[in-house]
């Protein structure tokens, strides 16, 4: 095999932070090479370093037989080296073609002495690269057209286009169905014969298994080891990345006889006029945790915010407690006491501007009086106090509830946003891809405060993408397609395998 | 790990934050007292200074808000100017100048109340409505006043206006009072913390129960206040009512805000920093003018420190 990139004991020092020690990497031609590791392990940091986005302190890397004791991004370029990051760059107000060839599109003189680009040329060749990477769009179709996963084929069909040999992808299955996912797979297969080398980034286990063949663990800007693929266990690779075993139990109550209990929350025929939700009822027990599974666009994420008010709803009726609810915007679901941590924290999450205990105080002075007297009045009593009760009851990693919570994980900061629907003592709390992101050791910890929650009696609505989460967590696993509820499985009747038939349409719902 | 880096960056940001301003202020004046000695820490020149900032700072003031929530208040001058007028009309309709003084306010508010309802109306951002609203309402001065100079209302008003309680001039017992009760407003109440949480993320403050487009004409109506405030401080220190008045004011407004610290990108800013943002601006026109550096100059010194002061805000930003 050939190695195309080698990095030897790179070290990253940031003012006051060692980001990477002595980090030793190398891509062979041909290998899938997975970089595994917690948030903030120093996986992004080692790809920026080697994109040439960021210049190592110490150490080298051998491109072509050249050291390099820092690279910028060009020189990172010209040696075939480009990364796909998980928010994607392609350019939407471009055609797929011009974003093929963004920067150096073929040229041609018309008139004799008017350089101009040459059209026909780019769309040939653009056809030739969308072909290699299975995407069936015209290359003349603008990006903006396009859904996620084509837009990744752009970017990927890009970086052929560059004649890259090396190609860094963070995480590039985090927004994909299963059958995205599958179709890339294929691809990474594809660029793997032709001798391309692939430094996968991602958190999920099963994939590493898939489509690995090495796996090399970082934590906490360390070294930990490189295996193969093939020779390693899961719970390894697992005890690797953390330092511990993960404990794989499952966190539904099997104790519990659902029907049994009382119903605390009900959804009745809830439609919304652009038909991704179609007539959708269900019913939450007490001590219950309800999964919705189905693939990305299904609409499970568009009834629940029909159902908080966040978007607007056709027809349908929230019951609580058995008593109907009038719910027209989030105030008035917040006030009958629902809450909803959403799957996009950043957008729709936390104030970014706000420090950590101003955004678990947000919610109690919204949704009760909590304010004091006629204006209203906040107090820095409170926010320090409920930001306190929920830091140690939540255990929210922070040096201080002072500090701005876009300092914080991503575990830390869905844990400030659970405080902040907590601290307003919400009932009914929908979670929305709850551990998107997340490392493996806050996943478990979200996990076990979902059931907690549960077994206080508050209710847990869970949709999730990932199969997994949902037989770890819920007692009750509903699918969705196409805007409805297709099948609903108890856990003990749950598979992966039977829940991804049904909500692809493999196995239709009348075959019970 | 991380948070080492972290902290070191924001304790750096905090003292920018804090004192960056003030910092600049006092620069400004250390300059001033060695080129000029004597002009500026005198009993003459403070109320001077003071007196003339004031109506920049009630202006900035309502700014502030519309900035905070990520968006702009381009009409501030127009609105100024036409709350003068208003007041300046009452006056001469034979309303007592303390009836006219609270109408002239209101119809600022009223004013505001149009732009936000606009906002939220069509969505289109506060850019465009404001830019719109700007050209309306000096339009709608020039008419009521047939383009020419209102005057002639009781000389109690304009008296009023120019006298001083203990040594300190009006105008800036008022622009003091509106800036305190506004620091408690921001800092102290609900409504304040929600304006702050909408504007670092509307989407977020949305799916939090926090009423999007009641605090967005709450911010615009604070904004025409101000205005208001302002338009009738002007026309007591000016004595008429002038069609064209405060015109060019915005850009003072949104000088002072941003000089004063506050985040273009909204959700950021304190009312102090306004207010130094204001006394700086106020203080570069006295300077140099005792410098005898033609008004000209003034507008390229504004200029260059408009685009310092955000270029730094940002730069400490990505540092971060």
């Amino acid at each position: 095999m050939k190695t195309l990139v080698e990095m030897r004991k790179v070290t990253k020092r940031f003012p006051g932070v060692v980001a990477l020690k002595d980090i030793s990497f190398d891509i062979q031609a041909g290998e899938v090479h997975v970089l595994l590791g917690e948030n903030g392990a120093g996986k992004s940091t080692l790809m920026k370093i080697l994109s040439g986005a960021y210049q190592p302190t110490e150490g080298t890397i051998v491109l072509h037989g050249r050291e390099y004791s820092s690279l910028t991004p060009k020189d990172a370029y010209e040696n075939g080296i480009s990364i796909i990051y998980q928010e994607l760059s392609v350019i939407d107000e471009l055609s797929i073609q011009e974003n093929l060839f963004v920067g150096k599109l073929p040229t041609k003189k018309t008139a004799g002495f008017i350089t101009t680009v040459d059209q026909k040329v780019m769309h040939e060749k653009a056809l030739d690269y969308c072909k290699k990477v299975g995407l069936k769009r015209d290359p003349r179709t603008m990006v903006e057209e396009l859904c996620i996963s084509e837009k990744q084929q752009v970017e990927i069909a890009k970086a052929l286009a560059g004649n890259s040999e090396v190609i860094i992808m963070d995480e590039p299955t985090a927004s994909l169905t299963m059958e995205e996912t599958n179709h890339l797979f294929n691809i990474i297969h594809q660029l793997k014969r032709e001798g391309k080398g692939i430094v996968y980034i991602s958190h999920k286990m099963k994939e590493i298994k898939e489509i690995g063949d090495r796996v090399t663990v970082l934590k906490d800007g360390t070294y930990v080891g490189t295996r193969n693929v093939a020779d390693v266990e899961v719970d390894e690779l697992v005890s690797m990345m953390v330092g511990r075993e993960l404990n794989l139990e499952s966190f539904s109550n099997h104790e519990l006889d659902i029907a049994k209990q009382p119903v605390i929350f009900e959804a009745r025929n809830i439609s919304r006029r652009d038909k991704r939700v179609r007539n959708v009822s269900f019913q939450l027990h007490k001590g219950e945790i309800l999964g919705f599974s189905g693939l990305v666009g299904s609409g499970r994420t568009e009834m629940m915010n029909a159902i908080f008010g966040a978007e607007p709803r056709e027809s349908g009726e929230v019951y609580i407690n058995g008593r109907k609810v009038d719910i027209t915007n989030p105030y008035s679901a917040i006030k009958n006491g629902l809450a909803m941590v959403t799957e996009n924290r950043r957008e729709t999450g936390f104030i970014n501007t706000m420090d950590i205990k101003k955004n678990i105080s947000l919610l109690p002075y919204i949704k009760t009086s909590r304010a004091q007297g006629l204006v209203g009045l906040v107090s820095e009593k409170y926010d320090k106090k409920t930001g306190e009760e929920q830091r140690n009851s939540l255990r929210i990693k922070c040096a201080d509830i002072d500090q701005s919570i876009l300092q914080l994980s991503g575990g830390n900061q869905q844990k400030v946003i659970l405080g902040k629907w907590l601290a307003a003592d919400s009932e009914i709390i929908i979670f929305d891809e709850p551990t998107k992101g997340i490392d493996i050791g806050s996943k478990s910890e979200i996990y076990a405060l979902m059931r907690k929650l549960a077994d206080e009696g508050k209710g847990v609505l869970v949709v999730s993408s990932e199969l997994p989460e949902l037989l770890a967590v819920c007692d009750t696993i509903m699918v969705f397609r196409e805007g409805q509820i297709v099948k609903t499985f108890p856990r003990k009747e749950a598979t992966e395998q039977s829940i991804i038939r049904v909500s692809t349409g493999e196995l239709s719902d009348e075959v019970k | 790990m991380e948070q080492t880096q972290n902290r070191s960056g924001l304790s750096f940001n905090a003292i920018w934050q804090r004192y960056g301003t003030m910092g600049i202020l006092l620069l400004l004046l250390a300059i001033l007292a060695i080129l000029r000695p004597g002009s500026i820490f005198s009993t003459e020149s403070i109320p001077q200074i003071l007196t003339q900032s004031s109506v920049n700072i009630l202006i900035a003031l309502g700014e502030f808000f519309a900035i905070l929530i990520a968006g702009i208040d381009l009409s501030v001058g127009a609105v100024t100017a036409l709350s003068g007028m208003m007041t300046a009309k009452l006056m001469i309709a034979g309303l007592p100048p303390a009836a006219a003084v609270i109408l002239g306010v209101l119809f600022g508010s009223f004013l505001g109340f149009i732009n936000g309802s606009l906002v939220n109306a069509t969505g289109l951002h506060p850019f465009i409505i404001t830019l719109g609203t700007d050209a309306i309402f000096r339009g709608v001065t020039l008419i009521t006043s047939n383009a020419r100079s209102v005057f002639g209302f009781p000389a109690s008003f304009t008296v009023g206006i120019s006298s001083s309680v203990i040594g300190v001039p009006i105008p800036v017992i008022i622009a003091l009072i509106t800036a305190v009760v506004l620091g408690f407003f921001t800092v102290k109440t609900k409504a304040g913390r929600n304006i702050y949480a909408l504007g670092g993320n509307q989407q977020a403050a949305w799916f939090s129960g926090i009423n999007v487009k009641l605090h967005t004409l709450l911010v615009f109506i604070i904004s025409g206040t101000c205005a208001g405030i302002a338009g009738v401080v002007l026309l007591g220190r000016v004595g008429a009512a002038e069609p064209g008045a405060a015109s060019g004011f915005s850009t003072y407004a949104i000088a002072a805000t941003i000089i004063g610290g506050t985040s273009f990108f909204g959700g950021k800013g304190k009312i102090f920093g306004v207010v130094m943002g204001g006394l700086i601006i106020g203080v570069i026109n006295y300077g140099m003018n005792i410098l005898t550096v033609s008004s000209s100059y003034q507008q390229i010194v504004m200029g260059v420190l408009i685009i310092i002061s955000v270029f730094l805000d940002k730069l400490l930003a990505t540092k971060k």
